[in-house]
């Protein structure tokens, strides 16, 4: 790492200084990938900003103490600066097209007549710990709050898709929001799924957060859910299907969101990948939410460590702990398991035998058995972290 | 009578309530749903370039794109400039992008 001043291990810490800022104000020139302000955007609560316009904000990692992450709490991140500011249910509506028997135009009273289904699942950005990779990278400098655990509810893709009649020879399905560049040069953000992922019952089109309407910011009035998968998918303020019998040639299919073609989707640090597929699934991670890194705990006091551990569609069948720098390792205690695209909590009860600094270390593996590599594993666009973390407990 | 003129004060007073309850910035007028962004201004360091680069890279995002990367030598800031212009259609001139990497990587990177 390169800061003047600053070392990686010292990153971390920096953070605790967050100041707040106030709505209208002016962000100082000097401003590192160490430093976050808090600022609160509409219908939010204060969350870390990493760039204003388009906004780009996470969630301070305090709110994960929770199962479910609150609306206001969960992070923003949009791509093109002309996002939706205002939306009227009344005209508002979503259009499915292309490649079908009879396109259809569905209003927000429509659309909720299919059968509703909902689900908690993770929604991760593709770049989440983006900050934390070795040599570093450009993109935005994410901590770990580009992530959270939803409640959803929605109406799957699969039967909107069918009431419209997909008609043979499609073979991908594409996705639109009413974001906009600024200038009509710049690639619109367009997503897309092969037609038998786009097909699977699990994936929604959801007009519900935690039992109520999507904040503007998180893509009202419905956005694509497609969990497992990391959220470029999940297509904010959707306002466009479109059924196609060729694959798409979006750039942010094309050139962005992709990784190596390697069952690790990683290359030699600071070495470009020959073939690049889209990045899709989740890898599997595991945190340490409280106490944060770098705390002081009193000595003598029992404490219970605890995190969150998902994996891209698959549940957590154990997460190990370790409090000595990953010499010996045992496991947690996991909280209640409310389905595979949830993130599950874990617990660790600990009485530390001596004062001193601890090295906390915490490692998940799923049900196909995917885990957590200990060193970080690199590819040119910063995606998929999951390496174990390293975080220091003083005892004193 | 009197339970309609009451129920009407409630029912306003609930709405009034309602609008309120969406926090600074947020407007639900009905099945209209209005944000208004806080107007925040990224200033950068004070330099030769400066004006240029303002200029030019807050047409399509805030600058705080540039000020939240991490320390990135001369080339690899001159490739981005590259790709703003390339993909994403900037309308920079090449002598204007020599001005603008020459700017951030002093200012905001490791030196020329
Ligand atoms: C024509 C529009 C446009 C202009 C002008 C523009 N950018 Fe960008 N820039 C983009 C888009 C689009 C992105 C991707 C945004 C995202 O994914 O959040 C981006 C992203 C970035 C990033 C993040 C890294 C990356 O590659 O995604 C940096 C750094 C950046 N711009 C710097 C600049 C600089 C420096 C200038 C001035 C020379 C500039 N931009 C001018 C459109 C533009």
């Amino acid at each position: 790492m390169e800061f003047k001043g600053v070392s990686r291990r010292n990153f971390i810490k920096t953070l605790g200084i967050t100041t707040a800022l106030a709505a209208t104000g002016t962000i100082p020139p000097v401003l590192y990938a160490s430093e976050r302000r808090l600022v609160t955007y509409p219908e939010k609560t204060e969350l870390l900003l990493l760039t204003s316009s388009p906004p780009q904000l996470e969630t301070p990692l305090k709110y994960f103490r929770e199962l479910i992450t609150p609306n206001e709490a969960l992070f923003v991140r949009w791509h093109l600066s002309n996002i939706p500011t205002s939306v009227d249910l009344d005209t508002w509506r979503l259009v499915i097209h292309g490649n079908v028997e009879k396109p259809i135009s569905l209003s927000f009273d429509d659309l909720k007549k299919f059968e509703k289904i909902s689900y908690t699942a993770v929604i991760q950005c593709a770049g989440n710990g983006r900050s934390f990779f070795e040599p570093p990278l450009f993109g935005g400098q994410w901590l770990n709050g580009a992530m959270g655990n939803v409640t959803w509810g929605g109406v799957r893709l699969k039967d909107v898709l069918k009431s419209a009649g997909i008609k043979t020879g499609s073979i991908e399905v594409v996705f639109k929001g009413l974001d906009k560049a600024a200038l009509s040069a710049t690639p619109g953000f367009l997503k897309s799924l092969q037609l038998d992922k786009a097909l699977e019952d699990d994936i929604i089109i959801a007009y519900e957060m935690n039992g109520q309407e999507l904040p503007m910011l998180n893509g009202f009035p419905v956005r694509l859910v497609v969990p497992g998968w990391y959220a470029t998918y999940w297509v904010k303020s959707l306002s466009d299907i479109e059924v196609t019998v060729k694959s798409s040639e979006s750039f942010w299919m094309k050139t962005a969101y992709r990784i190596p073609d390697d069952p690790c989707g990683c290359v030699e640090p600071g070495t470009a990948p020959k073939k690049t597929v889209p990045i899709t699934r989740m890898t599997t991670r595991s945190l340490l939410i409280n106490p944060e890194d770098g705390s002081r705990i009193k000595f003598g006091q029992p404490i219970e460590l605890m995190g969150v551990a998902f994996s891209g569609g698959y549940s957590i069948k154990e997460v190990l702990v370790s409090v000595d720098g990953g010499m010996d390792w045992r496991p947690a205690r996991l909280g209640i398991d409310i389905g595979r695209y949830s993130w599950i909590q874990w617990f660790y009860p600990w009485q530390p035998t001596k004062p001193g600094t601890y090295q906390v270390m915490v490692r998940a593996t799923n049900s196909i058995g995917e885990s957590q590599p200990l060193d970080g594993l690199w590819n040119p666009s910063g995606y998929l972290l999951n390496k174990i973390e390293r975080h220091n407990l003083i005892v004193t | 009578m009197k339970t309609t003129i009451l129920l009407c004060i409630m029912i306003s007073l609930v709405y009034t309530s309602m609008i309120m309850a969406g926090d600074q910035g947020f407007v639900r007028d009905g099945t209209k749903r209005s944000i208004t962004l806080p107007a925040l201004v990224v200033s950068l360091k004070e330099g030769a370039g400066m004006d240029t680069t303002s200029r030019y890279c807050r047409i399509c995002h805030s600058l705080d794109y540039i000020t939240t990367q991490q320390k990135f030598p001369k080339a690899k800031w001159q490739a981005v400039v590259t790709k703003m212009v390339k993909t994403y259609g900037a309308p920079i001139s090449e002598e204007n992008a020599k001005i603008i990497a020459d700017y951030i990587s002093t200012y905001y990177g490791i030196g020329g």
